[in-house]
């Protein structure tokens, strides 16, 4: 038997990843959850609130502003960012001249920081001194949203750059699912009459399920850590308009120094974000299954 | 596939003795390498440094450019105390204020440091903080203040804070901007809007605010609350015997909406933030500034130094109180652990520096870098070298103008401080109504009661 099976070296060997797992996981999750049942202030102990804090919640504004553009990027990636991503990936894993070159170009984005990428994207977006707005002028359009700092735009806005700045990773896990199957079933398909059509519904996309799965899993994961954006797009502004979960308890916690309310929106961005991963793994398994 | 250890592909051999032993070294190590960086990591947040006996921690990441007045202090005390180095260190200001937060949850507070009058309460409360009235004892160094920068930080019996800096804000306006455009400098309210609308008519920005990031920089408008009433009732404020929703507090938010309607601010001004609108007045294309004292140097050094001049803010006619108030107040406080009391020589450098600040030799360092006196030491700032900086000592020493004894932030909760900020911001820019900010600023009050240590 390999020294590695057996329980007891098993153990031992899971051991430091499992303790510092729970250090640093496992056991902040409980801190937080404690702390949202008190009035810390971040510095003297707080006392016992009760559900206080998330009673707070319920009645507060920007909180159900946060979940509502949360939500927005959720519906963006989702829709667009998914299937988006997926037709690029069938575009260039065809025989197109220069498709490395374009795959590198859209897979860019993903590798600079998403503190840099809002940045960039606020010359392009600011009603002001962006780009956007520079050539509406100049084809003598005279409106000018305000594609961020505004009321209205701001979260549809972080939503896209959030899908610009996606997009090559999502591409290049379907562009390896892609290359990953099997050449034969294809070229048996076009031997049988098969319109490009019928094999992207009827062979590609059923054998990808598993792929689309785990982009799904990721893409959702991610749209509930998205912060860096928002911080460096609007700062969250103007009056939280245009905060998501994540910076509006990064907010209120840091800024106001409500840890226990703070701690209280932590916890709820855990569940629904822990609910939502939850439910599409539940889903993949359950095609999985079917299948 | 699922792979399991009996389906396993089998090894062809079993691992030496000599391997498991490595193996488990190397875990062992991975582990105490992990366990020392962590531990270092803690030892370089409490301040403590090889390279100096006590740490200054500010809230500026760069001091010698960004506050070059406490780089100087500490270069010249370091020169004169060999014996007594102190480190000087810093973040920006809300990382700062994180760290220093969580410092003391651990109990590793640097020895001194600056922090947010809202926090330094907090940490009063719970013992963090040394009583500096010792201190401020010795020599007489208390008679070198003028007793309303020293007020404010104090609590009950305890001296737990003295002051950084001296806050003096309004408007830094553009002299040549408005002489073009026949424009006096405005005195009420009423001229100022008029000045609005003639400048936003001639393309120029009028008023330049950046609130990205930046939602506290509303100082000139902070000032106006306190021609509205805001010192004389804010206690029965926070201690709910009155309200901030209420018809004097709102009469000044309308005033701040008709601002914005005649289009006194940028339209960018949600996404650019407060660097960013100084940045637009030193370039010359805003003719007002909301900021203060701390930017006078660096509009001097710019192309717009010699056109500047710097107003405490309007009057209004239907203002409540004394209209004739400029903001010159202690900013937040320098604070002491309170563990420093336990290392004798960490305690004498500590009082060795307050001594040095705030002696005529400190205050001097703080007026050569365009900073105004914290104490009754009398500066002589030459007009013609640094017209920007005389022009802000000479409004906030304004004969038959007074001063409030705080900024109205400073005196309320780090909530209540952040509501009051996005109550102008949302009124500027269109986001909410003078109503919805009022009630939104006592909504806040009613939710996060003040820290009364």
């Amino acid at each position: 038997m390999n020294w590695l099976t057996t329980r007891r070296h098993f153990a031992l060997m899971v051991a430091p990843a499992l303790i510092i797992y729970s250090l640093y996981m496992i056991c902040p999750i409980l801190y937080s959850l404690y702390y949202s049942f008190t009035n810390f202030d971040g510095v003297s102990a707080g006392g016992f609130a009760g559900l206080d804090n998330y009673r707070q919640m319920a009645q507060d504004d920007a909180f159900w502003t946060s979940m509502r553009n949360t939500g927005i990027i959720l519906g963006i990636a989702l829709f667009l960012l998914i299937p988006l991503g997926f037709l690029l990936a069938i575009l260039l894993s065809g025989r197109v001249k220069g498709s490395g070159a374009l795959r590198a170009l859209v897979f860019a984005p993903a590798i600079i920081a998403p503190i840099l990428v809002g940045l960039i994207w606020i010359f392009i977006l600011d009603p002001k001194i962006g780009l956007v707005n520079a050539f509406l002028l100049a084809i003598g359009v005279p409106a000018h949203p305000q594609w961020i700092g505004g009321p209205t735009l701001s979260s549809y806005s972080i939503g896209f750059v959030y899908l610009w700045q996606q997009i090559g990773f999502v591409l290049t896990i379907f562009y390896a699912g892609l290359r990953m199957l099997p050449r034969d079933v294809m070229e048996a398909s076009s031997l049988d009459g098969a319109s490009r059509w019928q094999q992207l519904r009827h062979i590609q996309i059923p054998m990808l399920r598993e792929t689309f799965g785990i982009v799904t899993a990721l893409v959702v994961t991610g749209v509930f850590k998205v912060f860096e954006l928002v911080y460096a797009l609007t700062g969250g502004g103007p009056v939280h308009l245009s905060e998501v979960m994540v910076s509006y308890m990064y907010h209120i916690t840091f800024t106001t120094q409500q840890y226990g309310y703070g701690m209280a929106l932590a916890v709820v961005v855990f569940v629904v974000g822990a609910l939502a991963s939850a439910a599409t793994f539940l889903d993949n398994r359950r095609k999985g299954e079917v299948r | 596939m699922a792979t399991s250890p009996q389906s396993a592909p089998p090894t062809s051999r079993r691992p030496s003795g000599i391997s498991r032993r490595l193996l488990l070294t190397a875990t062992a190590s991975a582990l105490f390498v992990t366990a020392t960086a962590c531990g270092s990591a803690v030892n370089t947040a409490d301040g403590s440094s090889s390279d100096g006996l006590i740490t200054l921690s500010m809230h500026n990441p760069d001091s010698k450019t960004q506050d070059p007045a406490t780089w100087q202090m500490v270069q010249e005390f370091n020169k004169q105390h060999p014996d007594m180095k102190i480190k000087l260190e810093g973040q920006p200001v809300d990382q700062h204020e994180q760290r220093m937060t969580i410092a003391a949850q651990s109990g590793t507070l640097p020895e001194i440091f600056w922090v947010y009058d809202s926090l330094a309460k907090t940490m009063v409360k719970s013992g963090d903080l040394l009583d500096l009235t010792p201190i401020l004892a010795e020599d007489n160094l208390k008679a070198k203040f003028v007793p309303s920068m020293l007020a404010g930080f104090r609590s009950g019996n305890v001296q737990y804070g003295v002051p950084y800096q001296a806050l003096v804000t309004g408007f830094y306006y553009n002299k040549a901007i408005l002489d073009e455009h026949k424009i006096a400098v405005p005195e009420t309210f009423d001229d100022l809007l008029a000045a609005v609308k003639k400048l936003k008519a001639a393309g120029v920005v009028p008023i330049t605010q950046g609130a990205n990031n930046s939602s506290f920089s509303v100082w000139a408008f902070l000032t106006m609350l306190d021609r509205f009433g805001y010192e004389a009732k804010y206690q029965d404020i926070l201690s709910g015997r009155a309200s901030y929703d209420s018809a004097d507090f709102l009469r000044l938010y309308k005033h701040v909406e008709e601002l914005a309607e005649a289009g006194a601010f940028p339209s960018n001004m949600n996404t650019q933030t407060y660097a960013q609108a100084v940045a637009s007045y030193t370039s010359g294309k805003a003719a007002f500034l909301d900021a203060g004292v701390w930017e006078a140097a660096k509009i001097q050094k710019s192309g717009v130094g010699k056109d500047t001049g710097f107003w405490a803010g309007p009057t209004f006619s239907d203002g409540v109180g004394n209209q004739k108030l400029v903001m010159n107040v202690p900013s937040a406080p320098f604070v002491v652990s309170a563990k420093v009391k336990d290392d004798k020589k960490k305690y004498a450098a500590v009082k060795a520096f307050i001594q040095f600040y705030y002696s005529d030799a400190g205050q001097k360092i703080l007026v050569d870098n365009a900073q105004p006196p914290v104490t009754t030491y009398k500066p002589s700032v030459d007009a013609t070298k640094n017209p920007v900086f005389a022009a802000v000592l000479a409004e906030a020493s304004k004969p038959g103008w007074t001063s409030p004894k705080a900024q109205p932030d400073l005196v309320v909760s780090a909530a209540t401080a952040s509501a009051m900020y996005d109550s102008f911001y949302g009124v500027m820019g269109g986001s909410l109504s003078p109503e919805e900010a009022v009630k939104n600023v006592q909504k806040t009050i009613k939710q996060v009661p003040a820290v009364t240590p």
